[in-house]
């Protein structure tokens, strides 16, 4: 299947990319970090193509499954954070971004072609609607982190006085808390709107909003951080170093909780 | 190829001895014609900067040359032979041309990587172009010397960080801020290094600059140098919350910051960066300040700090550039044992044609009688057989030439063909 074909290109060119990233780092030139960039939009070119290959074949709704909820996610990174490459001076924060992508993209092809057959009650645009909402809110948080721990990076770098290259190489603070800060920003009501979809597909099927499943518990609860985040930057001035840790802490309990649920508790939302 | 590069620069002479020998930079002319009356001497090129004077010259005979252009270097510094004797440096051929190659990439500067010494050596040879002392080969090599400087510049991050301590200041200013167009800076206290960072910062497209002074009329005086405006000397800690970047440097006892200002300026301005530059000894600044989140306190032992490290790191980048000089001497001196085979085969094809012209003329009695197409056609013959038996010959030159020293070959041919 020529869907699957391209999904693994674009993991290899990802995986290319992450290695050129982390080069530059090591040899300290943006020039190599440059480089790196243009395989990652070539990643991303493919990436996309697999996508469409993918909705050509089976029509409506590319993602259904862990396996395309992953590789979706993969995707709104590097498309993301390639559009505020446009926009800022953070070639060198593509190293902590890539290696994330991969990671995603590999834990994917792990899944791959796991659930061809979705169940029918998660057929309806509902359900695509509630998906990518979600994913893509997810993706912009665990953006937010990576730039948030190069601006911790790059913060105690200049904190320490620690005169050389590396400060030079990464890129400003303005820019990176400016990264983190419309992540948060856009990423929030996006995940929203994703959990009210949820929500309302989950009346229709399950006959109520709510059903205290762990996975539910489980997002309210990143809601609420991330509310509690968005709250502290916007109406109580965080910005810098704080906000950063914030969204690093936030990210962290999330993960460790994901990992904790996927193991020992049981979830009626076992499709993602 | 008779190439010879003379002169001294800021390591081999003491500045008295280069002062006399430059009396100031402009005067690159006037040497020129004066050199060019020595009959060695058929092209040459005078750079005369504050850290070095040199002549680049192509000469016809090597003792005599390097007799005279001594001679001329005495006598315009007008100083003992011995004295002068030591300073000097004297390079030949394809030592010339690396020195060269290495002056014009900054690696012979005082500063190195600094970018004057391109502009004073372009400079130079504008001159001598003017004055009509350059021919084909130091043409060929000033251009080549710009080329290897720019291809130094871009490849290489010799020229890349800041080594004087108020530059660093505003690299980074611009590692907390990004952009500093709009950014503003607070001045507190007048001295050489603090009005030479606000300067170069105000380059970057600062947007406002305010002037704090014990005397106010002080304030008031570099305000209007720098088109800010003044502050009383008590109302500092108001305006903290309204600037970006502060440099201090005066020439108060103890600390006339203290880290509870910072604090209560960095809730009014809501935790935006502060950049505080502490340039004054005693300190201006507690250093207690720069613990705060969101504040970046450097003292001058810091910015110190960082400019000895860029300048390890030109050092590093240093090798690389010299790798590049290696390869561009190279390159040009295939460049010139191509030149050197020129002429012997423009004489060569004079020669051969001369033969055939000469041969056309003796038959000129019964050429007469063809018609005029025919009588083309019996020259285009002639100088087509012509042409094909100098091609090898040529080619095989040039090609010789590029790979090695081609003179046993241009002798051979010369003698052969009794050129």
């Amino acid at each position: 299947m020529i869907g699957i074909v391209l999904f693994k290109t674009a993991l290899a060119v990802y995986l290319v990319s992450a290695v050129v990233y982390g080069i530059s780092l090591w040899v300290r030139r943006v020039l190599t970090a440059r480089f790196a960039t243009g395989l990652m939009v070539a990643a991303l070119a493919i990436h996309t193509s697999s996508f469409a290959s993918r909705w050509l074949a089976e029509g409506l709704s590319p993602v259904v499954g862990l396996h395309d909820a992953l590789s979706f996610f993969a995707w709104v990174m590097a498309a993301v954070y390639l559009a505020l490459q446009l926009k800022t001076k953070t070639r060198v924060l593509g190293a902590f971004v890539s290696p994330v992508i991969c990671l995603i993209m590999v834990v994917a092809s792990v899944e791959l072609g796991g659930t061809v057959g979705a169940p029918d009650m998660l057929k309806g645009s509902l359900v695509t609607l509630h998906v990518m909402l979600s994913v893509t809110g997810e993706a912009l948080f665990a953006l937010a982190s990576c730039a948030g721990l190069m601006y911790l990076i790059q913060d105690s770098l200049l904190k320490r006085k620690k005169a050389g290259s590396m400060i030079r190489l990464f890129p400003s603070l303005s820019d990176l808390d400016r990264i983190n800060n419309l992540c948060l920003l856009w990423g929030f009501p996006l995940l929203t709107l994703g959990v009210l979809a949820g929500s309302l597909w989950a009346r229709i099927v399950w006959g109520s909003h709510w059903q205290w499943d762990s996975k539910q518990v489980w997002t309210l609860l990143a809601w609420f951080l991330y509310a509690f985040l968005l709250h502290q930057r916007l109406a109580m001035g965080w910005r810098g170093r704080k906000a950063a840790l914030g969204s690093l802490i936030v990210l962290a309990i999330l993960v460790v909780l994901l990992i904790f649920g996927k193991l020992f508790l049981q979830t009626v939302h076992n499709f993602v | 190829m008779r190439l010879i590069l003379i002169g001294m620069n800021h390591k081999t002479a003491p500045l008295e001895i280069r002062e006399r020998l430059q009396l100031f930079c402009g005067d690159q002319d006037r040497p020129l014609p004066e050199l060019m009356r020595l009959t060695e001497i058929r092209e040459a090129l005078y750079l005369a900067t504050c850290n070095r004077v040199e002549v680049l010259a192509r000469i016809t005979d090597n003792g005599e040359a390097v007799e005279g252009l001594k001679s001329f270097i005495y006598r315009r510094g007008n100083l003992g032979r011995e004295e002068m004797e030591k300073c000097l440096y004297l390079y030949r051929d394809l030592e010339a041309v690396r020195h060269l190659f290495r002056v014009a990439s900054s690696l012979d500067s005082m500063v190195m990587g600094e970018p004057q010494i391109l502009g004073q050596l372009k400079d130079a040879y504008r001159m001598a172009v003017d004055c009509r002392t350059t021919g084909v080969l130091l043409n060929r090599l000033s251009h080549h010397a710009f080329q290897v400087a720019k291809r130094v510049r871009t490849e290489t991050g010799i020229a890349g960080n800041a080594v004087s301590v108020s530059y660093a200041a505003v690299e980074l200013a611009k590692k907390i801020f990004g952009d500093l167009k709009g950014r503003s800076i607070l001045l507190i206290g007048a001295g050489e290094m603090s009005e030479l960072a606000a300067r170069h910062l105000l380059r970057q497209g600062v947007a406002g600059i305010l002037v704090a002074n014990r005397t106010y009329i002080r304030a008031e005086a570099m305000a209007a140098e720098f088109r800010g405006s003044p502050v009383a000397f008590e109302r500092f800690p108001e305006v903290l919350s309204e600037v970006d970047i502060v440099i201090a440097s005066t020439g108060a006892p103890g600390y006339i910051m203290n880290a509870e200002m910072v604090t209560a300026a960095l809730r009014r301005r809501r935790n935006r960066p502060l950049f505080l530059i502490d340039i004054a000894v005693p300190r201006d600044i507690d250093p207690a300040a720069g613990e705060i989140d969101n504040v970046y306190l450097y003292n001058i032992d810091h910015l110190q700090d960082v400019v000895d490290a860029n300048r390890e790191g030109r050092r590093v980048e240093a090798l690389k550039a010299e790798e590049i000089i290696t390869e561009e001497v190279a390159a040009f001196e295939r460049w010139f044992n191509e030149l050197e085979v020129v002429p012997t085969i423009v004489a060569l094809r004079d020669k051969v044609e001369g033969i055939m012209k000469g041969e056309l003329e003796k038959s000129e009695s019964w050429i007469r009688n063809l018609d005029e197409q025919e009588r083309s056609r019996v020259e285009i013959l002639a100088s087509s057989i012509v042409n094909k038996i100098l091609h090898d010959p040529m080619t095989g030159l040039k090609e010789e030439s590029r790979e090695k020293d081609a003179l046993p070959f241009v002798a051979a041919v010369r003698r052969l063909f009794k050129l």
